[in-house]
């Protein structure tokens, strides 16, 4: 690493400026507003310091949606990065149709949430869903599943939704995180005769691990934040089955027209996301963070 | 590697890979090819029936299918909204494609800056840049909406575009950060001794280097922009610069959108991802596996 | 030079228009929920044929974030000047000084006279404080929609009360089928709420009283026992749920269902024999329950105050709105003809047109009597923020995470807690 005395403003502020564009005056705004009385058919936003945040968390909905999100993300961002890295290891591979494979891969990517859950509303409805069908005609089950009708099914198989759309980013990066390894010592380890356990334990987890904390970041952040899908799919039910919390904060502010309560809503998804980023950064130190001292 | 991996196991990981991957595309496929009709009827399939590609020729020439003509039928039961998919198509994809164009030229030097120099403020800038992302898009709309107005771009491309590359950005340095720190720095040193100036550095050594990651990368901000629903709708205008996105959100909602027609614009909207697939991704993953980036 | 290229431009221009252009046209700012665009943009176009010096400009959003985008516009100063409105949220936009009553734009009386076409339901949900806020774009029922094939078959009569469509499912269950009743549920829409209130109707009752006290948490309430009656088939496995229409029109169209409770515009895509495959056996039955009441309501074109308070904005704003819902009907005759929309302006019911169109997917007579009957709901500045509230508590209640009374006292409170926030106001 080189050293460089003044801030290389030429180099970063390009990026910067975007960002800083479209997060300090919108961030600050929804600070302001959440600490604040904003009711689009009250008149006047008088200051009421936490009181939106007391109000939310004391509302009925809190407990069930945050549990709700919380499982929601613990399963579908891990599954995201174990999944998509076996795919991407598999994918490295060279055999008959491995570039068709590696292509299909890559297709949900660029469906929008809304579209996604169409297809998989498809796979999994009671009454003309494909999995059913196929089920039924295999006489693996004699009446149909009520996959995303059933609460206890329901959250499940919104995640599953939710794993599909965000898996080919995951195997994008983890390929190219992949092919970063050095050839030569991959081969050496080989000669070495190591189980592929053993290879992939002390060979390819290091070179990758800064990648999987940065797909797990991501995907924690996504996973917490995303309801399009899910509410596309369930509508948040049956009953509160698949209640999320981020869809409170468009709920509150869009729906109750409470921009304070939807705001403090926000921050409070801001600092478990920041929990859930430093859990993951704690659990797996890598390089990725203190190179920026 | 390749020894213990025998070839049922390989074919059975591919299967499974492709019926999950691909197995809702294929289906979107199908109900593109059935009238509902076909579909809802048991016994009756594709194979039985053979395909059928009026719903195709509906959104692309606005030729009603068949069976709107028969003496029963009302023949403005049929959403509009589903022609719009062509030209929603041509929208996103420009959108998508400038949010990838700028997400690279601003973010690589950024994150080349990042990787491998230490410098005065170099903290600060990097959680900026990383923590940025950490308030959910929702509570930010009203402000980026007031912000959007302001500046006159609400109902414009540009104004899409700037918020999709702005909400890109962070991950995107992040990204190609991990990429370039990854590369030996005894090339780096070697460039050096060459009496590469760090614009060289970056120009003819990094990103030659890191290209496929970069490719990778801005596939990410391609992908993020083609497929995103909130901002796009609320600052997309008139029909004719609206994204794909929107118009499919719509046509998930209308009682007057068939199954079928409702699936053939889903697998049309998937049309761009199979030319990248062709074009970019080929060049990104060949350029993976050959090993660009070994020291 | 630059002064006399204008004038010879204008010149021009005037001289291909039928009439002189205005010194300055006019666009009006036209915001609306995306269903049938290509049919709005065409009466625009016509409109604008028919009155030079007033372009109109058509936006639209999805119909789930219709409410959030106005309110996203009107919150960022953009432009608009007329949108179409819910009779759920326009009490709300009233009090918010987002829109403007039409007796404020339009001639004096024009109003007046309109309102005598209007049906009563349909009046009373463009009505707030006693202004005339708007005039229908479509208005419809909510109906209870059977499968007349699967009924002979089985040799069910047409239900006429809650505990007989019970019944008819438990019949067809134990036939095979697996959920008789298919149940329209998203929290986040309002059709969930809409569709309570149909039954709850159906049985006659009141949901409020005339001072807004809510009825509904008394156990002998009809509400109540809808509720009651709704987790009853849920317990017993007789309801299948569907977060929207879109679905529920292939679904009905396996002939796995027999009932379903939707907007009754559904029927026309139900029935709709270019694509359906069971097309022509759905038909409405009176909504069951003592009375056989259901909700009905009208979605409207609404001129917002920013536009009225302009007076050459507002006299545009006024000459589109009349065109659109004033006589002689034509746009929402080609919404019923066309789409089978229906409608709020009562001549049209006996329009042969209508009556032609209409009978290709539905019984018109039964219709008609089905409109006679249809009472508004109870809409108020808070009702939308209180039916987003109500909407969950329903959805527990309904799969029995919680039990009905505890809802619906609930559900009261907050009516309560919030009728008295705006009464200090």
């Amino acid at each position: 690493m080189w050293t460089i005395n003044r801030y290389p403003g030429f180099w970063l502020l390009p990026a910067l400026l975007p960002v800083i564009l479209m997060t300090v005056y919108p961030i600050g705004h929804a600070l302001w507003t959440s600490l604040h009385e904003v009711m689009i058919l009250f008149p006047g936003e008088p200051f009421v310091g936490l009181r939106n945040y007391e109000r939310v968390m004391s509302g009925s909905y809190f407990g069930v949606a945050l549990r709700n999100s919380l499982v929601f993300t613990l399963i579908a961002a891990p599954s995201v990065v174990i999944i998509g890295t076996l795919m991407a290891l598999f994918l490295q591979r060279r055999f008959l149709g491995s570039q068709v494979v590696r292509s299909v891969v890559l297709l949900p990517w660029v469906l929008p949430g809304a579209i996604s859950a169409v297809l998989w509303v498809w796979v999994f409805h009671p009454s003309f869903g494909f999995l059913n069908g196929l089920m039924l005609d295999l006489g693996l089950i004699s009446s149909p599943i009520g996959w995303l009708t059933n609460p206890r099914t329901a959250l499940g198989a919104v995640i599953v939704a939710h794993v599909w759309t965000q898996i080919p980013f995951a195997v994008v990066l983890m390929m190219a995180a992949l092919s970063a390894i050095n050839g030569e010592v991959l081969e050496a380890a080989v000669i070495d005769a190591r189980s592929p356990f053993q290879r992939f334990r002390y060979i390819v987890w290091p070179e990758i691990k800064s990648m999987v904390v940065v797909l797990l970041v991501y995907n924690a952040l996504t996973a917490f934040t995303s309801y399009d899908i899910v509410y596309a799919m369930t509508g948040g039910g049956p009953g509160t089955a698949t209640t999320l919390l981020s869809f409170q904060i468009w709920r509150e502010s869009f729906s109750m027209y409470d921009f304070g309560a939807g705001s403090a809503v926000a921050f409070i998804v801001v600092l478990i996301s920041a929990l859930l980023i430093v859990a993951i950064t704690k659990a797996l130190p890598s390089d990725l963070f203190a190179g920026s001292e | 590697m390749t020894g213990r991996f025998n070839g049922l196991a390989t074919f059975v990981f591919a299967a499974l890979i492709l019926l999950f991957s691909g197995g809702p595309v294929l289906l979107s496929l199908y109900g593109s090819l059935v009238p509902d009709r076909v579909l809802l009827t048991e016994g009756q399939s594709l194979f039985t029936e053979g395909p059928n590609f009026e719903t195709y020729r509906y959104v692309f020439t606005g030729q009603l299918p068949d069976s709107y003509n028969m003496e029963s039928a009302n023949r403005a039961m049929i959403s509009d909204a589903a022609r719009q998919v062509p030209q929603a198509l041509v929208n996103s994809s420009v959108n998508a494609l400038a949010s990838m164009v700028l997400n690279l030229i601003l973010g690589a030097p950024a994150a080349f800056i990042f990787a491998r120099y230490a410098f005065p403020g170099k903290k600060v800038s990097f959680l900026y840049l990383i923590l940025s992302p950490l308030v959910p898009a929702v509570a930010l709309v009203t402000p980026i909406y007031i912000l959007m107005q302001a500046m006159n771009l609400v109902g414009t491309p540009i104004g899409i575009i700037l918020v999709h590359t702005a909400r890109a950005l962070p991950f995107t340095v992040l990204i190609l950060s991990v990429f370039f720190r990854k590369i030996p720095a005894e090339i780096f040193e070697a460039a050096l001794l060459d009496h590469c100036n760090r614009f060289q550095t970056f120009w003819r050594v990094a990103v030659p280097l890191a290209l496929p990651s970069i490719g990778a990368t801005g596939l990410f901000a391609f992908m993020l922009s083609y497929s995103e629903f909130m901002f796009a709708m609320l600052l997309s205008g008139s029909s004719s610069t609206r994204p794909v996105s929107v118009v499919m959100a719509a046509l998930a909602r209308n009682t007057d959108v068939s199954w079928s027609l409702l699936n053939t614009a889903i697998f049309i909207a998937i049309v761009p991802t199979l030319i990248l697939v062709v074009l970019v991704w080929r060049f990104v993953v060949e350029g993976l596996l050959s090993g660009a980036v070994k020291g | 030079m630059h002064v006399r290229k204008l004038l010879a431009a204008t010149a021009l221009a005037g001289s291909l228009a039928v009439q002189p252009a205005l010194a300055q046209d006019i666009t009006l700012e036209f915001v609306v929920w995306n269903y049938s665009l290509e049919t709005v943009q065409d009466n625009v176009a016509q409109f604008e044929a028919e009155n030079p010096g007033i372009k109109v400009n058509v936006t639209d959003y999805a119909w789930p974030d219709y409410n959030d985008s106005l309110i996203l516009r009107i919150r960022g100063n953009t432009p608009t000047d007329v949108v179409y409105g819910g009779q759920d949220w326009l009490p709300a936009w009233g009090a918010a000084g987002f829109i403007a009553p039409l007796d404020a734009i339009a001639p004096e009386g024009a109003i007046e006279e309109l309102s005598q076409d209007i049906a009563g339901f349909a009046l009373s949900d463009v009505t707030y404080n006693d202004e005339v806020y708007g005039l229908p774009y479509y208005s419809d029922t909510i109906s209870f929609i059977y499968n007349k094939q699967i009924l002979e078959d089985n040799g069910i009569a047409v239900p006429t009360t809650w505990e007989e469509v019970t019944a008819a499912a438990e019949q067809l269950k134990a036939g095979g089928m697996d959920k008789p009743i298919i149940y329209e549920y998203d929290q986040e829409l309002p059709n969930f709420y809409d569709a309570f209130v149909a039954q709850a109707y159906g049985r006659g009752a009141e949901m409020f009283d005339d001072n807004r006290e809510p009825l509904f948490a008394d156990p002998g309430n009809g509400a109540f026992q809808q509720l009651e009656w709704l987790a009853d088939a849920w317990s017993k496995d007789l309801v299948q749920p569907d977060p929207h229409e879109s679905t529920i029109i292939p679904a009905m169209n396996t002939g796995n269902h027999a009932f379903t409770i939707v907007y009754t515009y559904v029927l026309a895509a139900l029935n709709d024999a270019a694509t359906q495959p069971l097309a022509g056996q759905f038909a409405i039955a009176p909504m069951p329950g003592e009375t056989h009441e259901t909700l009905g309501f009208a979605k409207s074109y609404v001129v917002t105050a920013s536009a009225a308070a302009d007076p050459a904005r507002a006299e545009a704003a006024w000459k589109f709105v009349e065109f659109m819902a004033g006589k002689p009907y034509t746009v929402a005759k080609r919404w019923a003809v066309e789409k089978g929309l229906g409608f709020g302006q009562l001549p049209l019911f006996e329009d042969p047109d209508v009556i032609d169109a209409w009978g290709k997917w539905a019984d018109v007579a039964a219709l008609g009597e089905q409109a006679a009957i249809a009472r508004a709901g109870d809409y108020t500045e808070y009702s939308s923020i209180w039916a987003a509230y109500f909407r969950p508590l329903l959805a527990q209640a309904m799969v029995g995470e919680t039990p009905v009374a505890d809802v619906m006292e609930d559900g009261a409170r907050r009516w309560s807690e919030l009728k008295e926030q705006f009464a200090n106001r």
